[in-house]
């Protein structure tokens, strides 16, 4: 082990406060920032040398995946449903296609129909792609839609090709997808060749041949025919950190396709899956090693323990880019409501669509939001997400708590913002529930909003009719 | 009428439930007379409405000792016209 030699760190004195702006702009997620010098991963021996900011230049997309594997979670969504989703995600991605691309089933009369109106919208972006079975028999229905472009399965691990496609041999294994592959040509349909349960797979012995075949048949067609590689990390077993051995290392499965296959960027993507809490930094991995496209779905609901979160894929591609880049950001909140409405729970505390993920309970932390809402809330998430932070109220709010939400229950700012004096009231009848009724749970905003009228007349009266606009 | 210091020792004794003969100058309001958070608040709101004033609440939260709270009520009362 080597020693470390200690190195002194004198105080910085100031007056001011260093707020860190250049990172923590409020306007926008945390920006991302990295340093000047390149990453190195030691692949085969040898440091290769990664340079995350190009991610800045390159053409980074996302790409969703919520009506394929986000509705094998789910009984069906109804066509209506899929349809307003769609129309939400155009909204979301903008004009610049930030969402690049969504899959549907062809399965079904309402696969099909549903396919037929989401186009009808007329939306450039996100393209409509398809998803089959790697038989060659299912490119008719992907002919029949007028799909560019399809997903099919292409099992790369042993566990699949032998335990559950029962193939003889790998040789057999790899001449049966290539052959569809090569049916997908002949039909004028772009193959997206899903390298499911990559993460377990022997690379070097089934997956790099594998795809050195695909790109060699990619030579003979146009290029707008040339096969994508679909990175399946089929059961969340994928490493984000360096220095991990193949199959896991994430960084060194995207070097091998990406710099010595030759698959290019922008035929690369990753697909994720949460099995070990994973699936976000995994997938925002892919994106600084070479992979253009990250797969997800909305809010991450997916087989199993579900896909990357799309709207975190939107929030980390706003903080690499430092740019909105035409995302509609409080669109995010427009779907979650959404989903909600149709049955999908969201869990309370789930990041930037949660009831209370920018709620905070502790008496210290409302004061802090009442003095400078920064203080305690990650970004404008009233701008971004159309979601001022709030306050639960609980025995541990305090007057703080009490009077953050009676400002933000009358919509009240700046110098109209009522100080904690004027609502005692209110807050010795919260503290009483717990003190003297013994009271185990939150009080919620109806209850408050009983108390504010009777304990707090003058108030109400004065500002009721900006009743709602905080909460 | 009663003192400032007088009313401000009633007013304590009764946000915070202690006999007002046990209050001296010196006391503070949170180690020796026990008051908490939410009561902090109250007995400013409490103050306020005693003397018919207007405190600023920053200010008023820092003052700690009832010998303080005389001293910047009867300053408040001065500067907001209000006879004591």
């Amino acid at each position: 082990m080597t020693t470390t030699q200690t190195k002194s760190h004198p105080l910085v004195n100031t007056t001011e406060p260093n707020l860190i702006e250049d990172t923590f702009d409020y306007n926008l997620p945390p920006l991302i920032h990295f340093e000047d010098h390149p990453t190195v991963e030691y692949i085969d021996g040898k440091p290769i040398e990664f340079n995350f900011s190009d991610v800045k230049k390159r053409d980074i997309v996302i790409t969703d995946t919520t009506f394929r594997d986000g509705q094998q979670a789910r009984p069906p969504y109804e066509i209506d449903q899929m349809v307003k989703i769609y129309d939400m995600l155009a909204r979301l991605g903008g004009p610049n296609g930030v969402i690049r691309q969504t899959e549907f089933f062809l399965y079904t009369k309402n696969d099909r129909e549903t396919l037929d109106r989401c186009r009808a919208l007329g939306h450039k972006y996100p393209e409509c792609t398809g998803w089959i079975r790697a038989v060659k028999s299912d490119f008719r229905l992907v002919k029949e839609a007028g799909l560019k472009e399809t997903g099919m399965l292409t099992s790369s691990s042993d566990y699949h090709i032998f335990q559950k496609l029962k193939f003889k041999s790998r040789q057999e294994c790899m001449d049966s997808y290539c052959e569809v592959v090569a049916a997908a040509f002949e039909a004028g349909v772009r193959p997206r060749c899903h390298l499911e349960d990559l993460t377990r797979a022997d690379i070097d012995g089934f997956v790099l041949p594998f795809v050195e075949r695909l790109m060699e048949m990619s030579r003979d067609v146009p290029p707008e025919l040339a096969v994508k590689i679909r990175l399946c990390d089929t059961m969340g077993f994928g490493l984000h950190y360096p220095n991990a051995r193949l199959p896991r290392s994430i960084p060194k499965l995207i070097y091998k396709l990406n710099q010595e296959i030759g698959v290019p960027s922008d035929r690369l993507e990753w697909h994720g899956h949460n099995d070990f809490h994973r699936v976000h930094a995994n997938s925002s991995t892919a994106w600084l090693y070479g992979c253009n496209a990250v797969n997800g779905t909305l809010f991450g609901f997916g087989e199993r323990t579900g896909n990357p979160p799309l709207e975190g894929a939107i929030m980390e591609y706003i903080a690499l880019k430092g740019d909105l880049c035409g995302i509609d950001t409080p669109v995010i909140t427009e779907l979650a409501e959404y989903m909600k409405s149709i049955g999908l729970p969201i869990p309370e505390n789930y990041p930037f669509v949660g009831k209370h993920f920018n709620t905070t309970r502790a008496g210290i932390h409302a004061g802090g939001l009442r003095q400078d809402e920064r203080i305690y809330n990650i970004f404008d998430t009233e701008k971004l997400l159309q979601r001022p932070p709030r306050v639960a109220i609980t025995d541990k709010t305090g007057a703080d708590g009490v009077a953050l939400w009676v400002n933000d229950f009358f919509g009240l700012k700046g110098d109209d913002r009522i100080s904690k004096i004027k609502v005692h009231k209110l807050a010795r009848w919260v503290m009483d529930q717990y003190e003297v009724e013994k009271r185990l749970t939150a009080i919620s905003d109806q209850e408050l909003e009983t108390k504010t009228r009777e304990l707090m007349p003058t108030i109400w009266e004065k500002y009721k009719g900006k009743v709602g606009v905080g909460v | 009428m009663a003192s400032v210091e007088e009313r401000v020792k009633e007013v304590t004794a009764r946000v915070l439930k202690v006999d007002t003969s046990k209050i001296g100058r010196g006391d503070q309001f949170g180690a020796d007379l026990g008051a908490e958070s939410v009561q902090s608040v109250e007995l400013v709101a409490m103050f306020e409405e005693e003397f018919g004033i207007e405190m600023n609440e920053d200010e008023a939260l820092s003052v700690d000792t009832v010998g303080s709270a005389i001293d910047y009520i009867s300053k408040v009362c001065q500067e907001q016209g209000v006879q004591v």
